[in-house]
């Protein structure tokens, strides 16, 4: 016959046709008909309409026939369910079947068929089989549990199932009890609380029995299922490796794999002093390097896996570093790995041979390869510090071949050795300018770049080399064009003389022309820090740089404790945890490995491993390349930033300014008081805004700053005063008020016996506490005093309002001087006035009592202004925009009750400025004027 | 566990599709193929996540093998299991193509019924499925002139003496039901892969050795089979190696192997059914002295004009009764090659360039023990600075000799009782072939 016969189109004659055959009397012609149905159900096409016709064929006694009927029925049952049905009848009496292969063939297929009428069916013969005298059957049965609780979990619990799999873990029959625990650990994985599986010493065990009887498949199970037992000590722990350890040299990778794991795991358990420890460890190292002999797909698996067993074990495998040696046959992703593992396993001892092996990689033909390959030396030369200078002199030799793409890896990674061993090797930068013009992708012109920017003092030609680059400034790539930047701005730094023009042309490309964000605000930041102190510039540009340490891509310790958990699994071929990979229901369980019993062991982390070539090495994982471009940035940004810049309300430190505001406010915001202490200030303010939060939208932008702090000024000068001057401010800080005080004794004798008092004032104002002054003031000497005031004091109109009237003694006089507070030390917290309120309020207060002021040359726009009035206790209460101008509605409240309304219309007047007008309803309206005086002065400062 | 297992074609029809676990949709073979035809040239197609699901493959005879797994699974259990799941193939349905497994859907659906339940694999053992199963393969014709993966280890040129005929090895195992004899014979292959690296000095810096001893069984039932090795065989480091010993750094059994004679008397035993099994794999020790079988001796000027004149002498260090077949040197070049003018020794011998231009091979398809052959090329490079010339790879296959040394002393069967009159027709074999064999200039 032809094997065409089966693949013709199933047009609508030909199903006819099967039909027709399908119903025949004669047998072998029903079951040919019977195989062309499989044939083109298994390519794909649809053969469902013979779906009664071939259930018709199901009672027969010819066993190829049954079980192709079966696979049909597997197949199309959930698409039929109804008439899937009638099928049920032959499933039951096959269950009963005498001969065994019958019984397991129908209780196979009916854990198959998802279909909820069938699975009722199911239980009785299934609970039979369970208890059947064959052990195939058995076996089949078992994993028929695990089906069916993947179709209804709930009837296998009710059912009793999973006591009756529970003893067939005590089955006589080795297959039987692999199959059980299989089943069962599939089981356990959806309800991770129960106790399914119970291991303890005594079903382990029996496991252990079961292991060396059982087939290969079932080797694995019952490893797989022992790699998730925690055995109660190291003893335990050591008898079980024993009896494990024989699968090491199983002609099957998976069981040795398997294997593998469990040992890793428990070795975990046991003291590194032990013998048997060094034992095992030299056992495991043989089946390792077996499995590179085998095929392709296995060696890569294995090398994934070996990759990880060496970073956390590197004792294991580091005399067998041979077998990593490259095939020139072996396909591109084995050679990969094994590079990868060679650079791993690196150290002093081997060093001489792995370059010459590496070396030799950079002539091969497949240009991925070679570039790996080129990497690697350079790998080396970081890793293994007394083989750099032979790694450098390999590169340069790699460079001579002028191939091109070797010599652009070549100075990617020299660039990484200069940053590892600075002024070592810089002899070499001549031959690598020699090659200039070759470079053309981004990352070596970038890595040239960097070289000639950060030795610029010893090329003597470094502004024509970097000039050059410059021409073609916007078609290089960001990563050249950023490295461009920096370099410039350090040949500049070197020599400032002859390389004025390059670097104003650079900037301004950057800031000007360039639409990169990074770019341009790298640009900025240099241009501003040339511009203000290019002392400073100097200590930010050309300072020292960290050095790169150690391998850039070891796998950060704690998830190659979790990877060595998934050995054996997907997980250990991607090398990331299932969590970062694995979709859908199935919970993820995170593994850790056992704790190390014995105390001397408990105090020392894993990596501490006795291994003399990597005890040395305490992963400081730094990114090689992203690095390189970040160490200025990191450097420049050093301070941390509290905030968007221009929202940073009344803190004013020169370092924020720096991205924001621009040269001028530096000078501007020196004379400013960073309010250290008076952070928390503002706390109370949310406390007390109760509802009004839905409008609350400064959203605490402010809340972290204090409230705005003027300058001290001179109120008392000595000549006034026999030698004591007097400068001071008001603050206001969590709530309370202080006089912040400077006491200078300008006079020639000592001072003491301090006092202060107030004369009565309009908000009564008075001093919470004495005048602590705790030492006598020397000639010369200052001292400053934080005053507590309250407001509780005696009450007289004053005018201006604000005026206070001080007297201070000391042991030479009594001093009276007058000064003006700003009122918005009396501005309380809870002076958010709710929405409604606000709008009855406004109402309600008559128009004459309006006023307004205007605030000309504001720099801030809606929100800034609205946080910054905020750290003052001004509180936003609505914002609006009307014909493209902002409006703030806000309220506040003085110490003495009155509530001051306001509306702020922010017109833009230029690009840069604002204008404010500002129209303040209170019912006292003689405060208005005062209060516009605290807006002012919080808004222009 | 095994979600779904599939066999694709290499146009990426599905010829079987088998869904264990109910999960997961049909198109799953599309994505698979729309995966594996757009992978990057850097990544690995072994594993692959894509679309959601895990795939696993492995290619043999131009097919692809392949699986849908979760994630929890152990990537070898996938891979051995792929790797024996073609193996079982090719037992039952003689070789392993898209002919032969589109006409024999049937049986492969009905062996997979046996080895998988559930995602979970139950056996891979020959005779367990023999048992299990009862579909009859449909024979193909065999066309083992194409099929080239038949070459060389089961039905190629090995022993002078006794030559196994042609493609024998590429017929089912498994005799039709009812029909008692067929050609009873077995086979016992042992084959060794030698990896070499010889230093420009004409030192070696690497020799490997790795070999196994194979059966494939064609007798129906169980008969025993002992077979003895070489005396001088010693296993681990600790023993003592005096001279004409043959140490072993490792070595795996099947285990179906009885080892209670190797001890003494090196000698195996085992009572295989039908099928192929490794019964041995072995790794030489590294301090072994082998014989290499080749030496290259090259010499380069470099002429004016990008010219490069490429002499080589090959000396093949065979005893003079062996020779080798299949001879390929592979010479990567510096820049891309324009032209090549070539003087060889004889007329069988070719010569051309590769990749573009990159890449000088030279084929000998056969070279007797002691023979040396010499070559002169001419090859036009690009004007360019000179640079070393990258290794020479070497492949070949020696018919009828163990590097090592280790061969079968002799083979016994035991028949069974009932069994038809006179003994199978035994068949041993040694072969060692090059895994990778590199010279460096």
């Amino acid at each position: 016959m032809t094997d065409s016969k089966y693949f013709t189109t199933t047009k609508k004659g030909e199903i006819f046709e099967l039909k027709a055959e399908l119903n025949s009397d004669k047998k072998e012609k029903k079951k040919e008909a019977v195989k062309k149905v499989i044939a083109s159900m298994t390519v794909g096409k649809d053969v469902s309409a013979l779906f009664p016709d071939v259930v018709n064929c199901m009672q027969t006694d010819n066993l190829e026939l049954k079980k192709l009927v079966y696979l049909y029925l597997m197949n199309y049952a959930k698409s039929q369910p109804d008439m899937a049905i009638m099928a049920v009848n032959t499933f039951v009496k096959d269950c009963e079947d005498p001969n065994p292969l019958i019984r397991a063939l129908a209780v196979r297929t009916m854990g198959c068929i998802r279909v909820d009428k069938i699975t009722e069916y199911l239980c009785e013969p299934l609970r039979k089989c369970l208890k059947d005298e064959d052990p195939y059957v058995r076996k089949t049965a078992a994993v028929c549990v695990a089906k069916l609780h993947d179709i209804n979990a709930q009837l296998v619990e009710d059912q009793g199932f999973l006591d009756t799999l529970k003893d067939l873990i005590s089955d006589s029959n080795p297959m039987v009890v692999a199959n059980a625990v299989a089943a069962l650990s599939e089981i356990a994985e959806s309800h991770p609380s129960s106790n399914l599986l119970d291991l303890n010493p005594q079903s382990i065990n029996k496991l252990l029995t079961a292991l060396n009887e059982c087939t290969e498949w079932g080797q694995i199970f019952i490893l797989d299922c022992l790699a998730n037992y925690m055995p109660k000590d190291d003893r335990e722990a050591q008898s079980i490796c024993e009896r494990v350890t024989p699968r090491l040299s199983h002609a099957n990778s998976a069981v040795v794999l398997s294997a593998v794991k469990v040992l890793m795991k428990f070795m975990e358990m046991l003291s590194k002093d032990l013998d048997y420890y060094g034992t095992l460890l030299k056992k495991l190292a043989p089946p390792l390097v077996t499995l590179l002999s085998a095929e392709p797909e296995l060696q890569y698996v294995a090398l994934r896996n070996i990759n990880l067993i060496v970073q956390k074990r590197p004792e294991i495998l580091k005399h067998e570093m041979k077998v990593f040696f490259v095939k020139y046959n072996d396909p591109i992703y084995v050679k990969l790995e094994k590079l990868d593992i060679m650079i791993r396993l690196a150290s002093q001892a081997n060093i001489a041979q792995v370059l010459a092996e590496l070396k030799e990689y950079a002539t091969e033909v497949d240009v991925d390869f070679v570039r790996k390959a080129v990497r690697a030396i350079g790998r080396c030369a970081i890793k293994v510090e007394q083989s750099a200078e032979r790694c450098v002199s390999t590169l340069l030799d790699l460079i001579q071949t002028k191939v091109n793409y070797v010599v652009q890896e070549a100075i990617v990674v020299i660039k990484d050795i200069f940053r590892k061993y600075p002024n070592k090797y810089e002899s070499v930068i001549a031959t690598l300018c020699e090659n200039l013009d070759s470079l053309d992708e981004p990352e070596a012109r970038a890595a040239m770049i960097w070289i000639v920017g950060e030795y610029a003092e010893r090329i003597d030609n470094a502004d024509e080399l970097l000039e050059s680059f410059l021409e073609g400034f916007h078609d290089e790539s960001t990563q050249v064009q950023l490295q461009l930047l920096t370099a410039i701005v350090k040949l500049f730094l070197k020599k400032p003389t002859e390389t004025q023009e390059l670097v104003q042309q650079v900037l301004s490309l950057a800031t000007q022309d360039s639409d990169n964000p990074d770019l341009r605000d790298r640009g900025y930041i240099y241009w501003r820090l040339l511009s203000t102190d290019p002392v400073a510039a100097k200590e930010v540009v050309l300072a020292e740089k960290p050095l790169i340490s150690e391998e850039t891509d070891l796998i950060e310790p704690t998830l190659l404790d979790e990877l060595i958990c998934y050995i054996g699994t997907l997980a250990s071929v991607y090398h990331k945890p299932p969590s970062a990979f694995v979709e859908g229901s199935r919970g993820v369980v995170h593994k850790s490995l056992p704790p190390r019993t014995g105390s001397s062991e408990s105090a020392e982390s894993p990596d501490a491993a006795p291994s003399a070539g990597q005890a040395a090495e305490q992963p400081a994982v730094i990114p090689a390349q992203g690095d390189l471009l970040g160490d200025l940035l990191n450097l420049d940004l050093g301070p941390p930033v509290s905030g968007p810049p221009l929202a940073a309300s009344s803190v004013q430190m020169g370092a924020v300014d720096l991205l924001g505001g621009g040269l001028d406010s530096l000078m501007g915001g020196s004379g400013f008081t960073a309010p250290g202490p008076a952070a928390p200030a503002a706390m109370g303010a949310p406390l007390g805004s109760g509802l009004g939060d839905l409008f609350d939208l400064t959203g605490g932008v402010g809340t972290l700053s204090g409230s705005y702090v003027a300058p001290k000024t001179v109120w008392l000068p000595a000549m006034k005063a026999k030698g004591l001057e007097i400068s001071g401010t008001f603050s206001r800080q969590v709530g309370s008020i202080c006089m912040d005080l400077v006491l200078t004794n300008k006079a020639l004798q000592v001072m003491s016996d301090f006092a202060i008092q107030f004369n009565r004032n309009s908000f009564g104002l008075a001093p919470a506490a004495p005048l602590q002054v705790h030492a006598p003031l020397a000639p010369n000497q200052s001292v400053e005093i934080s005053l507590p005031l309250n407001t509780v004091g005696s009450v007289m109109k004053m005018d201006p309002l604000n005026n206070l009237q001080v007297a201070v003694k000391n042991n030479i006089d009594v001093f009276y001087f007058s000064t003006l507070y700003p009122l918005h030390i009396l501005f309380v917290e809870d002076g958010k006035m709710e929405r409604q309120m606000f709008l009855a309020t406004w109402k309600d207060i008559p128009n004459e009592n309006e006023a307004q002021f205007q605030i000309k040359d504001c720099s801030l726009n809606a929100d800034a202004v609205s946080s910054k009035l905020q750290g003052s206790n001004i509180f936003t209460i609505a914002k609006r925009n009307v014909e493209g101008q902002d409006m703030l509605y806000q309220s506040l409240k003085l110490t003495n009750g009155i509530w001051v309304l306001a509306e702020l219309r922010i017109q833009p007047s230029n690009p840069s400025f604002t204008d404010l007008e500002l129209s303040l309803k209170c019912r006292a309206p003689e405060v208005s004027q005062y209060v516009y005086q605290a807006y002012d002065a919080i808004l222009k400062n | 566990m095994i979600s779904q297992l599939f066999i694709l074609s290499s146009k990426g029809d599905r010829l079987v599709y088998r869904n264990f676990r109910g999960d997961g949709g049909d198109d799953v073979t599309d994505a698979f193929y729309r995966a594996v035809t757009s992978l990057p040239g850097d990544q690995a197609p072994v594993f692959m996540a894509r679309e959601g699901q895990h795939f696993v493959h492995v290619r043999h005879g131009g097919l692809y093998v392949g699986a849908t797994t979760t994630a929890d699974t152990s990537p070898f259990v996938l891979v051995e299991f792929l790797n024996r799941l073609v193996t079982l193939l090719r037992e039952h349905c003689g070789t392993l193509s898209e002919k032969s497994v589109s006409v024999n859907v049937a049986l492969v659906q009905e062996l997979l019924g046996e080895m998988v339940d559930f995602g979970y694999v139950q056996t891979t053992a020959t005779e367990v499925l023999r048992s299990a199963t009862h579909g009859e393969p449909e024979t193909t014709k065999a066309f083992s002139l194409l099929d080239l993966r038949s070459v060389g280890l089961f039905g190629a040129e090995t022993q002078q003496s006794r030559v196994a005929p042609g493609s024998v090895t590429n017929r089912p195992v498994l005799p039709p039901r009812g029909e008692q004899g067929g050609r009873r014979e077995v086979f016992v292959d042992v084959v060794e892969r030698l990896t070499v690296v010889i230093a420009a000095n004409g030192t070696p810096l690497k020799v490997d050795v790795q070999g196994e001893i194979r059966l494939k069984s064609f007798v129906p039932g169980a008969c025993e089979l002992r077979m003895g090795l070489t005396e001088e065989l010693s296993v681990g480091t600790e023993e003592q190696c005096g001279y004409g010993r043959l140490p072993l750094a490792a070595v795996a059994f099947h285990s179906s192997v009885d080892l209670e004679e190797f001890e003494q008397e090196r000698v195996l035993r085992v009572t295989p059914g039908p099928g192929e099994v490794t019964l041995m794999r072995y790794q030489l020790a590294e301090d072994v002295a082998v014989p290499l079988p080749f030496r290259l001796l090259p010499s380069v000027e470099w002429e004016p004009a990008g010219r490069l004149r490429i002499h080589l002498k090959l000396r093949c260090d065979l005893p003079p009764k062996n020779h080798a077949i299949n001879v390929v040197l592979q010479l990567p070049l510096p820049r891309e090659a324009s032209s090549l003018a070539q003087e060889l020794s004889s007329p069988e011998q070719t010569a051309e360039l590769q990749g573009g231009g990159r890449s000088l091979r030279w084929a000998i398809p056969r070279c007797q023990g002691g023979a040396q052959l010499g070559a002169v090329f001419r090859v036009q490079l690009p004007p360019t600075p000179p640079l070393g010339l990258g290794p020479a790879a070497l492949t070949f296959e020696l018919p009828a000799l163990t590097v090592s040394g280790l061969r079968l002393r002799w083979l016994r069967l035991s028949a069974p009782p009932g069994a038809p009159p006179g003994p199978p027709q035994r068949w041993v074999r040694h072969l060692t072939h090059s895994d990778s064999y590199v010279v460096r200039l």
